[in-house]
């Protein structure tokens, strides 16, 4: 559930309806650099109405899966 | 006499603050800019906790003003530095270099002002979510470690993204500049190039020199294919290291130890061969040493005579 909804934020952001997104991909290989995922990280975390912590390693988007559902748990 | 909210919020004179500068500005600087009625910073680099608390010892005894240190949040003893500030009671704080999420409860809860800086939007809003007192927008223009915008454009969204107060940063120099960022919405501006030549800045007298005889194209970007681009003096350093950062067959990690202590070796040293002068685009609009104070003063004038004349032009 939460997976899907982050790659739908992810491919809105990129405004790439078809760019494929795995848990183990990973901001560099998405082309998105530190700006681009403070940005993307505070749309996610605005639309679950949550909040995680940025500065632990976020590196993949697995990692900001996981974090959203500990927090909405 | 300029004043504006940022007076109060910092209780400082002036609206003016000497930005940390890495291996440039320690306790005599920061100490001679707060006396003036601005707010110094002392930069902390890498440094660790020992060194931060002497820096600290001596800046208070040189100021009973409001002073700052700048924290570099990549520095490996930054979680130690992060307690010596809060058992020091330093007033202000101001972040460079990474996220300073972790830290900004931590600290505002110890009653201490952080002011993020931020490139960006997005890492203004970051900050404000956070509980950050204000944030410095700065831009490409400034020295040392910089990011894509420009000072013009940024300052101005960020104003617009955030509800705090916002500082603008990067290629002010002289009352115009800080007119023009008041303008932009900012409450209050921060300087760094314009305080290299301060008479209490302890770096080799070549590296002032080198900032007086510059001119507007004088300096460039170093390190963008390594993701953190620095401005600085063209050089022979710098011209040796963008020759060796355009060729594809120069390994990444050899860039990176070439320009490792670059800037200290330059402040330091003076050494044109092997020193990065990082400074920022203003530079070939300074054209004298002065005192700290001095550089306060004409700075306020400046200002005020640059705020008044705007009126002219309204019919
Ligand atoms: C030599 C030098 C070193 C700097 N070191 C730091 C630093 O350690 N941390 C930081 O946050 N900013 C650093 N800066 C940026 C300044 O604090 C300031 O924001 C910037 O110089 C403003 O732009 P200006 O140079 O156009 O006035 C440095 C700037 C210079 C010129």
């Amino acid at each position: 559930m939460v997976f899907e909804k982050v790659v739908e934020i992810l491919r809105n952001y990129k405004e790439e309806p078809e760019l494929e997104v795995t848990m183990e991909s990973s901001f560099e290989e998405l082309e998105l650099d530190s700006l681009d995922t403070v940005e993307l990280v505070m749309e996610i975390e605005e639309s679950f109405d949550t909040s995680i912590e940025m500065d632990s390693e976020l590196k993949t988007i697995g990692d900001v899966v996981g974090l959203i559902e500990k927090a909405i748990a | 006499m300029i004043k504006t909210p940022l007076c109060d919020l910092l209780n400082i004179e002036f609206p003016i603050l000497q930005g940390g500068m890495a291996w440039v500005s320690d306790a005599q600087l920061a100490a001679a800019v707060s006396n003036a009625g601005g707010l110094g910073i002392i930069s902390s680099m890498n440094a660790d906790e020992n060194w931060l608390r002497q820096e600290i010892h001596k800046v208070k005894s040189l100021t009973d003003k409001p002073f700052g240190i700048n924290v570099m949040l990549m520095n490996p003893h930054v979680d130690k530095i992060a307690q010596v500030l809060i058992e020091e009671k330093v007033p202000v704080i101001t972040t460079g270099a990474g996220n300073p999420g972790k830290f900004i409860k931590l600290w505002i809860a110890a009653g201490i002002k952080v002011i993020p800086v931020v490139p960006s939007t997005g890492l203004a809003r970051f900050a404000e979510r956070a509980g950050a007192t204000a944030v410095i927008a700065e831009g490409g223009e400034s020295g040392g470690h910089v990011g894509d915008m420009a000072t013009l454009p940024l300052v101005p969204q960020v104003c617009d993204a955030v509800s705090i107060p916002v500082i603008a940063a990067g290629g002010i120099g002289d009352g115009r500049g800080i007119a023009a960022a008041l303008m932009l919405g900012a409450v209050g501006v921060q300087l760094g190039t314009r305080f290299l030549v301060a008479d209490e800045t302890n770096i080799h007298e070549n590296y002032k020199d080198k900032i007086i005889k510059a001119k507007d194209i004088d300096t460039v970007l170093t390190g963008k294919s390594l993701g953190h681009p620095v401005r600085a003096l063209k050089t022979s350093f710098t011209r040796s290291f963008l020759k060796a950062e355009n060729d594809p067959s120069t390994p990444k990690e050899t860039l990176e130890e070439y320009g490792r202590g670059a800037l200290r070796i330059a402040a330091q040293e003076g050494d044109s061969q092997n020193g990065c002068f990082m400074a920022g685009q203003i530079s070939g609009l300074i054209k004298e040493k002065q005192s700290a104070k001095n550089i306060i003063l004409t700075l306020v004038k400046e200002t005020e005579t640059a705020l008044k004349g705007g009126l002219q032009w309204v019919k």
